[in-house]
């Protein structure tokens, strides 16, 4: 056998699998069906490069997670598309945020076609800032446990975990607000 | 505690990640059954991770997606069968040949001076003890941090030293740069409080100054500076130049090398 075809088949084997979540963690991170397709491939095409460095046994799936994480960083389109803009240093103040995410109206046209089983979830996910978002969606959609999503967005277990709960109080807020909005849920009085 | 003015905040979260010791869980879980503001945060919790979690299901990826990332890895393959001599990093050999041209055209009109490799590396040992080293995973797993440095795609495989059995536990790493190499650097403390920071770079111990002790184990040949109570050990593993910096007792740092060099790995020959 070749050394390429041994390479591809070992990468089809423990790589390929894993497209969906790969491909579902795009389409949450850019909320752009078609930037999420252009991610997945870059992120097959650096993991294909370096899966010679790739040691049997690591976990794959946090590997394609973090290659994924720094291509949507680095294409940094996903930028333009903030509904909200955030300031890094923000990150750790106080929770500013929660106003803004519950009132941020629901774009109606960018919205990634896959399944949607429940529109007001994925209104809140895209209305959360991105790095909320990402933290979120990697422990409470994939499942990650805390470690693996610092491993793949490259921060402290401390900081992903204060991330994740400012978020999913972020996205309550939101949810509560759009069942406000649908009369499902009366206004409370001040 | 006053379930009314006393909540238990984050430990909600905790609680329905599963992240609770038994003693906490008891306590959050007493706190919660008299507290009508606490319940009612912890049902609304469970129920935004049960919602999301159902929402990871039913995504097919689509055909055309697939077929996008088949097509890709197609052509790395044939691109590869075209340079067997370097197959994976075939598609950017034109790229490369350009760069390196451009490279020697800049080397002759700026004529830079030749990098300072034990300058950089005790640098980087003192940024790491001043608490200024800006560290891109923080862990004490080297199979994360190896996990993460993969995903750097360095040009040379990388491996992350355990010392655990010497008494020195990883902080973290960075897949950063030594004098304008890529360098995998990963950064550990001693039981006693010493630092330690070993990298990994594409580069020969040619290319190290003068002015270094020589020391053999095992056929490895160990070049060794002294910067100010520091102790800098560099040894040769094929193309890669490896660095030990620490700011503990010399001798222990040599022996630390010795420990984590590999033998055979070093085309050099002790002089």
């Amino acid at each position: 056998m070749h050394p390429v075809d041994d390479l591809r088949a070992r990468f089809e084997a423990v790589a390929l699998p894993l497209m969906e979540p790969l491909h579902r963690v795009a389409l949450r991170l850019t909320g752009d069906p078609e930037e999420a397709a252009d991610a997945v491939q870059e992120t097959y095409l650096r993991a294909y490069r370096t899966f010679e460095n790739f040691r049997a046994g690591t976990n794959a799936r946090s590997w394609l997670f973090t290659i994924l994480y720094s291509v949507v960083i680095n294409r940094g389109k996903k930028l333009k598309r903030e509904s909200q803009h955030v300031r890094l240093d923000m990150l750790d103040e106080p929770d500013t945020l929660l106003g803004a995410a519950a009132t941020a109206p629901a774009d109606p046209v960018a919205q990634p076609p896959t399944s949607i089983q429940e529109p007001e979830i994925e209104a809140a996910l895209r209305s959360l800032p991105e790095p909320f978002r990402a933290v979120v969606v990697l422990v409470d959609v994939e499942e990650l446990s805390y470690e693996e999503a610092a491993l793949v967005v490259g921060a402290p277990v401390g900081t992903v975990r204060s991330r994740l709960f400012r978020g999913r109080r972020l996205l309550l807020e939101s949810l509560r607000g759009y069942a406000v909005r649908t009369g499902h849920l009366k206004e409370v009085e001040p | 505690m006053t379930p009314s003015t006393d909540h238990v905040g984050d430990d909600l979260h905790l609680l329905v990640d599963g992240r609770l010791s038994d003693r906490d869980r008891e306590r959050v879980d007493a706190h919660v059954s008299s507290c009508a503001t606490c319940k009612a945060e912890l049902a609304d919790l469970r129920d935004l991770k049960a919602r999301l979690r159902q929402h990871s299901a039913l995504s097919p990826v689509p055909a055309a997606v697939r077929a996008r990332v088949a097509q890709t890895i197609d052509q790395v393959d044939a691109e590869a069968r075209r340079a067997p001599t370097s197959p994976r990093r075939a598609p950017g050999r034109r790229v490369a040949i350009a760069l390196a041209a451009a490279a020697v055209v800049i080397f002759i009109v700026m004529r830079p001076s030749p990098p300072d490799f034990v300058a950089g590396a005790d640098g980087d040992l003192v940024a790491y003890m001043a608490g200024t080293l800006a560290l891109t995973l923080e862990t004490s797993e080297p199979a994360a941090l190896e996990a993460h440095l993969a995903s750097a795609a360095f040009d040379f495989p990388t491996r992350v030293f355990d010392f655990g059995m010497m008494g020195y536990a990883l902080v973290g790493g960075q897949a950063g740069e030594l004098e304008g190499r890529s360098s995998a650097l990963f950064a550990y403390e001693g039981q006693n409080g010493e630092d330690l920071v070993c990298q990994m770079f594409e580069a020969t111990s040619d290319e190290l100054p003068s002015g270094f002790e020589v020391r053999e184990n095992l056929g490895v040949v160990f070049r060794i500076y002294r910067r100010d109570g520091r102790t800098l050990v560099f040894w040769q593993e094929g193309d890669v130049l490896c660095v030990l910096a620490s700011t503990g007792d010399p001798e222990e740092a040599i022996q630390l090398a010795f420990a984590k060099a590999v033998p055979g790995g070093t085309p050099e020959a002790i002089g």
